[in-house]
């Protein structure tokens, strides 16, 4: 075997004392595509950044074959300049020079639009804003830019998770000739469908280093790898949804980017919502919490129609929202894993607008037990707690506020697989005891296992139901990939 | 041995800045400690506190109020006109000043929350206004009532003392404890942090922005309108221009006194100790007799020392 | 990807051309109102139009402000604030009146130096942000003081001279020849915006961590970015001491708030990436004949900073407005 165009070898990262990555090794060879799988958390997107010099091992080596070896990484998060066009954005530190020296900028329209053209984009406008094209086409751009640079190393970490069916055709046959032109090629994708169409080698990564490296290897197989365990056992026996009465109706409800929504929730089930990102989920969920409110439409609360307008209503209305960033959208890191608790309860837990910390201190020291959230004790800032932890914390303020209806907006994301298990379980306990349960998970597999039914989102609409006897995560994707050759982004004017 | 969180070590370093001045000042003008000469020092730091007090509760959330010099300077004025020096119009004269501090902090939310203008743009605005009436309302502090003493009852609030103490500093100790238990064990408290540290989840949280941001800004019109009543009671008259220095200090204060002045950290103590901190160097170098261009430049120099020396504390 | 033609619309370039600098034509529109209304007072007031001489006291009244405001945009795209910008003006305004003697070979050269003691002013600026990892407001409120500081020092009284030759090269009291000035500002900024550090510039104020992904050189660009603010403010404390003949440590002052006034009504985003020195000239104008206006409508004096302040507020909620009307049509 020739020598591996890039390669780890015993890679260790730890962020603030949470390992990302524990002896990693991967080897990349030239003109091959690698495929990286394992849970969220497991260290794949920690080890993209140190193959691509974002970040610096704390142990352990990168090793190239040449010296001046070009690696372009295609990131996670989009790194697309908001109020540049997109030529700015494509042709940023390598713009075209005319008099003097100083960049043709009348140029760089034309310049982009060619050099997109040559990647078979013809439909982006490279005069455009890039905050004004869509997720899609922006995630297009990125890869656009990167493959633009002439990688011989590409990286690319979640390339695929706003794209449809025929973008993603678009990328894949991109790759196939980048590898066939000699390019090493790292890629990591939660679509097992994908990873096996594309990929030559599959290594798996559980908990910061890899398990195990295959030419050919089966989802259970896979699944078990990286879990460490069968996925029957990290999901919660499946139970019968207790039949209880509805405790939320949507009649119509209509959000900017969704069409009318119509949607009943009961007592003691798990709903699932299901499809790809920036499908109009987050509208939904966002709506129904009042962060903004629904434009048109109704919410019926017990049959009764509830004003939801701002997040306050909501949670008078007994509904609670776990975001899925919760480092932006739920926590306060600096503040004391208290102060996270107890905050839309420190109502309950005041008297004239001053606090009963002894109260205050019993609720949390009991939520700290209930949910065993490990923590040296409730002063602690909530940022140095684990991720897992972190959610913990996030899912137990709102078990605080005894709100029977809970909104869970992809909240397994990135925390690792035991906690996932004890998320799971809990979930499962509360649908027990009568809550009920609104789910999205990005994560196919995690919704037809948890889920009473799934309720699959494209374009902003609800376009399929599937009960419980039809649920698969196949059945999900493939409700959720279905072209039916209308326009391709859900908000065009 | 309990470790002190990076909040709690900020204000001992600005108790610990505030008693080494002093000692500083003492080892170069010997009786710079002796009582009187501490309590006149702690008076006027009182009144940077008072305006520091409300800038704190902006900065908090990450705002900041530039209104806060004609605040101050109409309130003075309002004070004196509207009670003619005569304590029997006292009540009504402080109940307007703080009534218009308040307003116009009521104002300024009301940009910032509801109309999303930039603070700065907001304040800065805010003080153009204020600044505009009471000069065009009073002919530019030549109206008949222009010269009116403050009323003996607040003249007597700045200068007097009750049991050896000033009652300047009775009011400033009240206002600590007022403005620190407010932050450490309210509601309001935990939401103004919620608020400074993440708006989005604080929004998520349940808690009303819009409302927080108003109600801060509010305060802050009130505390330097305060903060003008308890000066011109110091000074007798109100005099052209009393508030601009307090711009520059009462940011200062709250920065030296270990708040973010992107939000979310910090507390009222901190706060407190950086006002003295401010007032005792410049208390110092007039010991000293340095020029007035001397003080201008430790001020900086102090300030971005103490704020390197916090930024090593982030880098833990 | 299969172009599909039909369901993937095209903005024209137009659209995007007036979608991408709206806050420069709303600057624009905004100074076209107020030379409108300067022409109407003025006419109405003096029974005739305008002529040189107002035109030339105007440009000459506003350059310092122009300067000023070019060089807090500057650090402003960055997303960041320069409130030292009127220490700088006071120091450059004393050194000018201090060195500069009665030669204008010799004011020539000074102003060269004060130029670069601008620059040093803003490259402390500029280390103090990028590498004390500060934040721009509080290490400029700082420096502010230390600048204010050091121009009383070096200028504790208002007073010394400037040479009369050296005034009439600046801001010549007979022709808006100071207009030459502004123009090659424009130049400058052109070439500037094709530059290198011009675009990463704007990448910075886009999204810092983004750039640095992207390999923009952060600590380096921002530094620049004071360095060009510090020496712009001191070429504004120089047009400041050429008009008035004469040197004064304070008068510098007002120069932080106003700059950062042009700078809002010029388009240029407080939140950084967002505007053109185009638009802080426009708002300097915009500031400066706003005080015109409200002298020919015999506006009591007394209240010029009330009408000041209802304007910038109204001008700043009425362009958020638009602007985002505008954006939301497109």
């Amino acid at each position: 075997m020739t020598a591996p165009a890039i390669a780890a070898r015993g890679v260790s990262k730890s962020f603030g004392g949470v390992k990302a990555l524990t002896g990693a090794s991967i080897a990349v060879a030239r003109g091959s595509v690698h495929a990286l799988v394992g849970e969220n958390g497991a260290g794949k997107s920690t080890l993209i950044k140190i193959l691509g010099g974002r970040i610096a091992a704390d142990e352990g080596s990168v090793e190239t074959a040449g010296p001046s070896l070009r690696i372009g990484t295609v990131f996670q998060e989009l790194t697309l300049l908001p109020y540049m066009t997109v030529a700015e954005n494509l042709l940023l530190g390598r713009e075209p020079r005319g008099r003097l020296g100083l960049i043709d900028r009348a140029a760089m329209p034309r310049l982009a639009e060619a050099e997109l053209a040559g990647l078979g984009i013809t439909h982006i406008d490279p005069r455009a804003l890039a905050a004004d094209i869509s997720l899609a086409e922006r995630q297009i751009i990125e890869i656009a830019r990167v493959i633009m640079a002439r990688p011989q190393v590409l990286l690319l970490d979640e390339a695929t998770s706003a794209l449809v069916e025929r973008e993603v055709a678009w990328l894949f046959g991109q790759i196939r000739a980048l590898r066939d032109a000699g390019v090493a090629i790292v890629f990591t994708s939660h679509r097992w469908g994908e990873i096996t169409s594309i990929a030559d080698e599959i290594t798996i990564f559980r908990n910061g280093s890899d398990v195990g490296t295959f030419t050919t290897i089966g989802e259970d197989e896979a699944i078990t790898l990286m879990t460490g365990q069968a996925l029957e056992t990290i999901f919660p026996a499946r139970f019968a949804p207790s039949s209880g009465p509805v405790l939320l109706s949507l009649r119509g409800a209509r959000a900017e980017g969704t069409a009318p929504l119509d949607l009943d929730l009961r007592a003691g089930e798990i709903l699932g919502i299901g499809g790809l990102a920036g499908h109009g989920h987050r509208a939904l969920f966002f709506g129904l919490f009042g962060a903004p409110g629904f434009r048109e439409g109704r919410i019926e609360r017990e049959g009764r129609p509830v004003r939801i307008t701002a997040p306050w209503d909501a949670i008078r209305a007994g509904i609670a929202l776990v975001p899925e960033d919760r480092k932006s959208e739920g926590l306060f890191l600096p503040l004391s894993v208290r102060d996270n608790f107890t905050l839309p309860i420190l109502r309950q837990l005041s008297r004239f607008g001053i606090l009963r910390l002894g109260a205050e201190h019993a609720t949390v020291a009991e939520s700290i037990r209930r949910l065993a959230v490990r923590t040296p004790s409730a002063q602690q800032p909530v940022g140095a707690l684990s991720g897992g932890n972190q959610q913990k914390v996030l899912l137990g303020r709102w078990l605080l506020t005894r709100s029977r209806i809970l909104l869970l907006y992809d909240v397994t994301r990135g925390v690792d697989v035991a906690t996932k298990h004890e998320i799971y379980e809990l979930i499962a306990g509360l649908a027990r005891e009568g809550y009920a349960i609104l789910f999205y998970s990005s994560d196919a597999e995690e919704l037809a296992h948890l889920c009473h039914r799934v309720k699959v989102m494209r374009r902003g609409a609800f376009v399929a139901e599937l009960p419980a006897d039809a649920l698969s995560a196949e059945a999900i994707v493939a409700a959720a990939m279905r072209e039916s050759g209308q326009t391709e982004t859900p908000h065009a004017a | 041995m309990r470790t002190l969180t990076v909040d709690t070590r900020r204000i001992l370093y600005a108790i610990a800045a505030a008693i080494g001045l002093f000692v500083v000042g003492e080892m170069a003008h010997p009786g710079f400690l002796s009582g009187p000469s501490v309590a006149s020092i702690l008076v006027i730091a009182s009144f940077v506190g008072l305006v520091a007090a409300g800038q704190c509760f902006v900065i908090l959330i990450g705002g900041i109020d530039l209104s806060v010099p004609w605040v101050m300077n109409a309130a003075a004025i309002l004070l004196t006109t509207t009670s003619l020096g005569k304590n029997t119009g006292a009540p009504e004269a402080i109940a307007a000043a703080l009534g218009m501090g308040v307003a116009v902090g009521v104002a300024n939310g009301i940009g910032i929350a509801l109309f999303g203008i930039p603070a700065v743009v907001m304040t800065l605005a805010a003080n153009g206004i204020v600044e505009g009436l009471t000069l065009g309302l009073s002919g530019g502090f030549t109206c008949s009532s222009c010269s009116s003493y403050a009323p003996p009852l607040i003249q007597t609030l700045a200068h007097g003392s009750l049991l050896g103490i000033p009652d300047a500093l009775w009011l400033w100790a009240f206002v600590t404890a007022l403005v620190s238990g407010a932050l450490a064990v309210t509601r309001f408290g935990r939401a103004t942090y919620a608020l400074g540290t993440n708006p989005l989840a604080a929004t998520l949280a349940g808690i009303d922005a819009r409302r927080m941001t108003i109600l801060l800004y509010a305060l802050c019109g009130g505390f330097a309108a305060l903060g003008g009543i308890m000066l011109v009671g110091f000074g007798g008259q109100a005099s052209l221009g009393l508030g601009d220095p307090y711009l520059f200090t009462s940011i200062a204060a709250v920065v030296i006194g270990g708040v973010n002045i992107l939000g979310g950290r910090g507390n009222y103590l901190g706060v407190a100790a950086g006002a003295v901190s401010l007032t005792v160097l410049v208390s110092v170098l007039l010991a000293l007799s340095m020029p007035d261009y001397v003080r201008s430049i430790a001020y900086g120099v102090v300030i971005l020392a103490l704020l390197l020396a916090y930024g090593r504390e982030n880098e833990r | 990807m299969q172009p599909d033609a039909a369901a993937l619309p095209r903005g024209s370039r137009l659209g995007h051309a007036i979608g991408q600098n709206i806050g420069l034509i709303l600057a624009g529109a905004i100074l076209a109102l107020a030379v409108a209304g300067f022409l109407l007072v003025y006419s109405i007031e003096q029974h005739r139009l305008p002529g040189n001489f107002e035109l030339t006291s105007t440009v000459n009244n506003a350059i310092p402000l122009v300067f000023a405001a070019v060089g807090q945009s500057f650090v402003v795209l960055t997303r960041g604030i320069d409130l030292s910008v009127g220490g700088v003006v006071d120091l450059a305004n004393a050194l000018a009146a201090v060195t500069m003697g009665k030669s204008l070979g010799g004011a020539l050269l000074w102003s060269a130096v004060i130029l670069a003691v601008g620059a040093a002013c803003g490259l402390v600026n500029g280390l103090l942000v990028a590498f004390g990892r500060l934040q721009p407001i509080v290490v400029t409120l700082a420096t502010l003081s230390i600048y204010q500081g050091l121009a009383i020092r070096v200028l504790p009284a208002p007073g010394g001279a400037i040479p009369p030759a050296y005034t009439n090269l600046l801001v010549n009291p007979n022709a808006p020849w100071a207009l030459v000035y502004i123009g090659l500002l424009v130049l400058a900024w052109a070439g500037f915006r094709r530059s290198r550090t011009g675009v990463d510039l704007y990448a910075i104020g886009n999204d810092e961590a983004s750039a640095r992904a992207l390999g923009v050189n952060v600590l380096r660009t921002k530094i620049i970015a004071y360095m060009l603010d510090g020496a712009l403010a001191a070429a504004a404390g120089l047009f400041l001491a050429a008009s008035a003949t004469a040197g004064d440590a304070t008068t510098g002052n007002s120069y932080t708030l106003t700059s950062i006034v042009a700078v809002v009504l010029g388009g240029v985003s407080l939140f950084g990436g967002r505007g053109s020195a185009a638009g802080a000239i426009a708002g300097a104008f915009i500031t400066t004949l706003i005080v015109n206006i409200l002298f020919f409508s015999h506006v009591n004096p007394l209240y010029q900073s009330f009408y000041e302040g209802v304007f910038l507020i109204v001008a700043v909620v009425l362009g958020g407005a638009i602007g985002g009307a505008i954006r939301r049509r497109r």
